[in-house]
């Protein structure tokens, strides 16, 4: 009983934002970022060899989805994360609302790949019409992370 | 003619049985964030599983027994329970990746969900091991995965600047973007999935199931020796194509699709599905070699029937191993475990047990008494002393290192 009285008392002061450096969490937000401007880049080549017609649809949209996983880890990373302050409270804040643009943009791309495919998507107005566009918008949610990942010194 | 075609046809097997998904993933991985500055690892490796294959072949040709048999008659009954503990955990988390491996390969062939392929892949390699003869099994496995030299043409193909390859190799060191610590632990796992266990096993059971006799040595040794380095370097093409297409645009490679996104790049579709097949062929043969050692390694250990040479009734027990290795590695990946990071796991738990597979076999083709005047010479010990070190460095440093860089994260 006083051992578990003890086991007790000593954990109870330990939380994850209090005992959190801020550098521990500024480096927690670049990895995350920089795993979401590796999904980018992933989605970007994949819609430019789709687009030449270098890659089958099986292997684009399994490459797309992936990335969607990527994407969603990175955002775990993120929404679970405590900033112990401001300053990483603000990156952390900054990486969130980038990435969710990201995942919007490569699931807008993995919506894209299937109506390549030959899905019935074609008057979708939110897909691109063109690889170009989409490749564009890829690019700006791109540059996005790699702001942040500049706020928080991984670039 | 025939002895010529039958080591043409050794060479080639050895070539397209050397690479299977360890090896993709891992090479990959490392060519997307590292470029070539890791392929010193994979010449080591190379240089090493050349040395202890030929080894455990020539123990097998001498002897006329795996070993395993040997193993537990060298070393006791515990100290090879210990190491047959072991090497079938490895083994188990090897086949495990083998199987998610060729079912990530049809997912990309297909689209239909890796989950659907995963029995499907494992009964296919059931029915293999139960009805395929052994020679006919490993031929056309080594032979359809020949196909990964579709990384060697893309890397051509590219066109990459082959000064700044080289000089990415030479001299060898971590990129000023990764740590210190993440460049060695990527090195281990290289040097992992280059050596991984199952190999030898295989190798030397498979010199038994083949009948081979000291007479068979010069064959088997041109096999290896030549076999194995061109190999080495599809590893190094896979690395390569990383290199030059996924480092520069910021990509770390995570998953299987994107190991082959340079290869379209490069020679398109019709490449691209040559490739895939290629995957397809080295996984499946990797899971029957892997499927077959948990088999090898239990039934020589325990002193059960064992072979495919024999029927299935006469080596029950062998081929219920199989079966049930295989359920298990189904079962591991029906959780929806990430059969990429299944593997990361397999090539750096090798590494681990990497001196309980190759002290004994030293031990072995140093005894006299089971090798006659086949015993290793000079040479081959003090190189096997050499790499002695550097398995025993590797197992050691492996946890540890995957404990501070969370992975190689």
């Amino acid at each position: 009983m006083l051992t578990l009285a003890v086991a007790l008392a000593s954990t109870a002061g330990c939380t994850v934002a209090s005992h959190q450096e801020p550098g521990q969490a500024t480096a927690a937000v670049a990895d995350a970022v920089a795993q979401a401007g590796s999904a980018v880049a992933t989605t970007r080549l994949t819609v430019s060899l789709l687009d030449a017609d270098r890659v089958t649809t099986p292997v684009a949209d399994a490459a797309v989805l992936d990335q969607v996983r990527v994407l969603e880890e990175s955002t775990t990373a993120l929404t679970t994360l405590v900033p112990p302050d401001d300053v990483s409270s603000a990156q952390r804040d900054a990486g969130l609302a980038a990435v969710a643009d990201a995942t919007a943009e490569v699931v807008t791309a993995r919506a894209w790949v299937a109506r390549e495919a030959g899905g019935d998507l074609s008057t979708s107005g939110a897909v691109p019409l063109t690889a170009s566009e989409l490749e564009a918008d890829l690019a700006r949610a791109a540059d996005d992370l790699d702001a942040v990942l500049a706020l928080a010194g991984g670039a | 003619m025939k002895k010529l075609l039958g080591v043409a046809l050794g060479i080639l097997t050895a070539i397209g049985g050397f690479v299977d998904i360890g090896d993709l993933v891992t090479n990959a991985v490392v060519g997307s964030r590292f470029g070539l500055s890791l392929v010193w690892v994979v010449v080591v490796g190379v240089v090493g599983i050349c040395l202890f294959a030929s080894m455990s072949g020539r123990v097998a040709a001498v002897s006329g027994r795996a070993t395993f048999e040997i193993i537990r008659e060298r070393l006791g009954p515990r100290a090879a329970g210990a190491n047959l503990a072991a090497s079938f955990a490895i083994n188990l988390l090897t086949l495990t990746a083998e199987v998610g491996g060729i079912a990530l390969a049809l997912h990309l062939a297909s689209s239909v969900e890796p989950r659907l392929w995963i029995p499907v892949a494992a009964l296919a390699v059931w029915l293999v091991l139960w009805r395929v003869k052994f020679e006919v099994m490993e031929n056309v496995a080594g032979l359809l995965g020949l196909l990964l030299v579709g990384f060697g043409v893309a890397l051509f193909l590219l066109g990459p600047d082959w000064g700044e390859l080289v000089r990415q190799a030479v001299p060898p060191s971590p990129p000023a973007t990764e740590h210190v610590a993440t460049y060695w632990y990527y090195a281990v796992a290289l040097f992992g999935a280059a050596m991984t266990p199952y190999e030898v096993f295989f190798f030397s059971s498979g010199a038994v199931e083949e009948g081979w006799t000291a007479k068979d040595l010069a064959q088997n040794r041109v096999n290896v020796l030549v076999g194995f380095p061109l190999g080495g370097l599809l590893s190094v093409a896979i690395a390569a194509c990383a290199a030059v297409v996924l480092l520069p645009a910021g990509i770390e490679v995570s998953s299987l699709s994107q190991i082959v996104l340079p290869v379209a790049q490069a020679g398109g579709t019709l490449l691209l599905a040559v490739v895939i097949v290629g995957i397809v062929a080295a996984t499946f043969g990797a899971a029957l070699e892997t499927a077959l050692s948990s088999g090898y390694t239990l039934a020589q250990y325990l002193g059960w029937s064992w072979g495919k040479f024999r029927r299935p009734a006469r080596a029950a027990r062998f081929h219920l191993t199989m079966v049930v290795a295989l359920l298990l590695a189904v079962g591991i990946l029906m959780t929806s475990v990430d059969p990429v990071t299944v593997t990361e796991m397999s090539v750096v738990f090798s590494a681990v047990a990497l001196p309980l597979t190759y002290v004994p076999i030293l031990l072995v083709a140093n005894d006299p008494e089971y090798m006659g005047e086949h015993v290793n010479g000079r040479v081959t010990n003090a190189l096997g002393m050499v790499y002695l070190v550097i398995v025993v460095v590797a197992a050691v440093a492996a946890i540890p290192l995957m404990i501070a860089t969370g992975a190689g994260s």
